[in-house]
């Protein structure tokens, strides 16, 4: 059991992020309720608010859920390495206020459940603020030794905005699909325009506020691993932005023009609650590292930045497998004790803790991987453009990606089978490996779906959307993604790489989101920009260095 | 049950293990001895500054000798939020101050002070 820890710490933050999707979802149902879907049901008939006091209950269910796994997680490490009794594990602060939280969702969905949309307003709003008051006290700024006041409060401001804005959009599409006619499309997004604006309000205020008190300086951007998530959360903030400013315009079109169509209002939507959900688990990964200003030493500098990213020619020849650094401590452990006639011990044991080692071979083993993956990915936009452009054969342009999937299930990791010593089901207790597998098994699963889509003539609608979503889905993972290297600059170097790449990949799944989904020019200019998303990725592979 | 509990422990270690002492929430921002240090022998006051209030009545000192042994070091209540306190005794030899703390927003995190008793 001790060997799958580093496992389960993975999973933490997946719970975390999980957590965070719920609690926005519960809040910001209960805000779309309160304050849209209530005092609009003359325009927009009762069943937008049964709707969403529907979506606000079982999101209150899932908090409880999610909350629970954390404070149980908390309670079982402290019995278990402090000798805590589990009322004393119970009585830390961070468990309260988890506690708390799981009361507050667990009366929201009470009231939600079996009052619907007659559950007191005043109720619901009260209880959200208490839930709100006490996810704050589990956030960075209450453990913070100075301003403490002012980052809690801006804590506070920042997942209420996140809330109103983010947390209310599933309730918001769901209201689009609910209602049928013009003038009420209008009322709705009119005033869930207003809402999401007070959210970007909240959000842009409080993230300057922390932005000061725990990046501090602009070198903390690229110089940390803080600053470099922040940055991320940033450009898909301006996505959902720009998303949100496109609602706007139909809005106002709906106003001039009650019969002007509102379907690329629903569909921005949808695209903004993926992106929005890919910032929540960004935000959840957050909590795993100290804030930059606390981050002193081992910082990544500018010059390290750029003397690290110059591009040199890709190396397409890999080193022997028997020089990598873990094959030949294996065969020099082998040789010991054939001399002792003592069984040799392994050189690696996955999720024992500790960090393989690595040599020059090792790092020009991963650059040789990256960057015939990187050829493989040029090789898919590509053929995906000149499909576009109309070019019939290029439409088996998804069979690349099964080429890729096999390289990188042999070669991500040499230690495994079939070319190490480990076998798969061991090797999955390291995160890094099964994290790997599993990006080989998304590679095959839209390498499939897409191929069928567009050679196999498949009409069916859900398999269309696969090879977007598991797009956007690998991309958001790839966000959480970590390299099991002890030194903590080379650790950052390498994902001030990735960062990009995650980015890229979900506004390609998302852009292809878009082609299918939305008709006429925007559908269009969607389809031009996934293509281009993959050659960037693949570039970007290309240019790929660990030295 | 007994053994579920400890799987729920183990996976709850997760803030302690998912990113290594230098990525965790919780960092070591000073310590006495200092990391590597060489200290005299008798009694050696312990003092680990942090960047986030803790709750010293849920962390944990332990001191692992060369031969991997341990002994738990209790933690002194005095001090300010930030710190932990002890004070112990030791012979020459090569000791590790292994550290775990909860900080207030309810991260648990861990990590090492290697140092050396002289003669």
């Amino acid at each position: 059991m001790r060997l799958l820890v580093d496992l389960f710490g993975y999973l933490s933050i997946i719970i975390h992020g999980l957590t965070i999707v719920a609690q926005s979802m519960a809040l910001g149902g209960v805000l779309f309720l309160v304050f849209l879907a209530l005092p609009l049901a003359h325009a927009i008939g009762p069943r937008v608010a049964a709707d969403t006091a529907r979506i606000a209950a079982w999101s209150a269910l899932a908090l409880i859920v999610s909350e629970a796994a954390t404070v149980a997680l908390q309670a079982a490490v402290l019995t278990d390495t402090v000798d805590l009794s589990l009322a004393d594990a119970l009585g830390a602060s961070s468990a309260i206020a988890g506690l708390i939280k799981m009361a507050c969702g667990a009366v929201l969905a009470a009231l939600l459940f079996t009052l619907g949309t007659t559950a007191p307003r005043g109720l619901l709003l009260g209880v959200g603020l208490v839930e709100l008051m006490a996810a704050t006290l589990t956030t960075h700024a209450a453990a913070r030794l100075d301003d403490r006041a002012l980052l809690l409060a801006v804590a506070l401001l920042h997942q209420f905005g996140a809330a109103i804005w983010i947390g209310g959009i599933p309730a918001f599409v769901s209201a689009l699909s609910r209602v049928t006619d013009g003038e009420a499309w209008r009322e709705v997004g009119a005033r869930f325009s207003r809402m999401s604006l007070i959210g970007v309000g909240c959000i842009v205020v409080s993230a300057a506020v922390m932005s000061v008190l725990y990046v501090g300086a602009p070198d903390a951007l690229y110089g940390t691993a803080y600053g470099v998530m922040v940055g991320a959360k940033a450009a898909m903030f301006l996505a959902l932005l720009a998303l949100g400013y496109g609602n706007a315009r139909v809005v106002a079109h709906l106003r001039a023009n009650p019969a002007a169509p509102v379907k690329r209002m629903k569909r921005f939507a949808e695209v903004e609650i993926g992106i929005g959900f890919s910032l929540f688990f960004a935000a959840a990964s957050l909590t795993s590292v100290p804030p930059s200003v606390d981050l002193t030493a081992d910082r990544v500098t500018w010059h390290e930045v750029v003397e690290r990213n110059t591009p040199v020619w890709p190396r397409m020849v890999s080193p022997q497998h028997d020089v990598l650094a873990l094959p030949a401590l294996q065969a020099q452990l082998d040789a010991e004790a054939a001399v002792n006639a003592t069984k040799a011990p392994p050189a690696f044991v996955p999720g024992g803790g500790e960090l393989p080692v690595r040599n020059a071979a090792d790092i020009a083993w991963s650059e040789f991987n990256h960057h015939w993956a990187g050829v493989f990915v040029v090789l898919i936009g590509v053929l995906a453009f000149l499909n576009r452009a109309g070019l019939r054969w290029a439409r088996n342009w998804p069979l690349v990606f099964l080429g890729l999937a096999v390289f990188l299930f042999l070669r991500s990791d040499p230690e495994v089978w079939p070319m190490g010593e480990e076998g798969i089901f061991e090797s999955l207790r390291d995160t890094e490996v099964l994290q790997h597998r599993f990006f080989v098994v998304l590679t095959v699963m839209f390498a499939f779906f897409e191929w069928r889509v567009r050679v196999g003539g498949w009409d069916n609608k859900r398999a269309k959307l696969v090879f977007p979503l598991v797009c956007a889905v690998g991309g958001a993972a790839l966000l959480t993604h970590s390299h099991a290297i002890a030194n903590v600059k080379e650790a950052l170097l390498i994902e001030l790489t990735h960062t990009p790449l995650a980015l890229a990949a979900m506004a390609a799944g998302w852009s292809r989101w878009l082609e299918i989904r939305l008709d006429g020019r925007g559908g269009r200019v969607a389809g031009w920009i996934w293509p281009l998303c993959f050659v960037l990725i693949g570039a970007l592979l290309l240019l790929y260095r660990e030295a | 049950m007994r053994t579920l509990w400890r799987a729920c422990g183990l996976a709850a270690l997760v803030w302690l293990l998912s990113a290594g002492p230098s990525l965790a929430h919780a960092i070591l921002v000073e310590s006495a001895p200092v990391i590597e240090a060489q200290v005299l022998p008798g009694d050696i006051a312990i003092r680990l500054r942090f960047n986030s209030r803790l709750d010293r009545g849920r962390s944990r000192l332990t001191l692992i000798r060369a031969d991997r042994s341990t002994r738990i070091v209790p933690i002194a209540p005095e001090g300010t939020d930030d710190l932990l306190l002890a004070t112990v005794s030791l012979s020459p030899g090569t000791y590790i101050v292994r550290w775990q703390v909860l900080a207030i927003d309810g991260h648990i995190t861990r990590g090492d002070v290697p140092f050396t008793v002289a003669r």
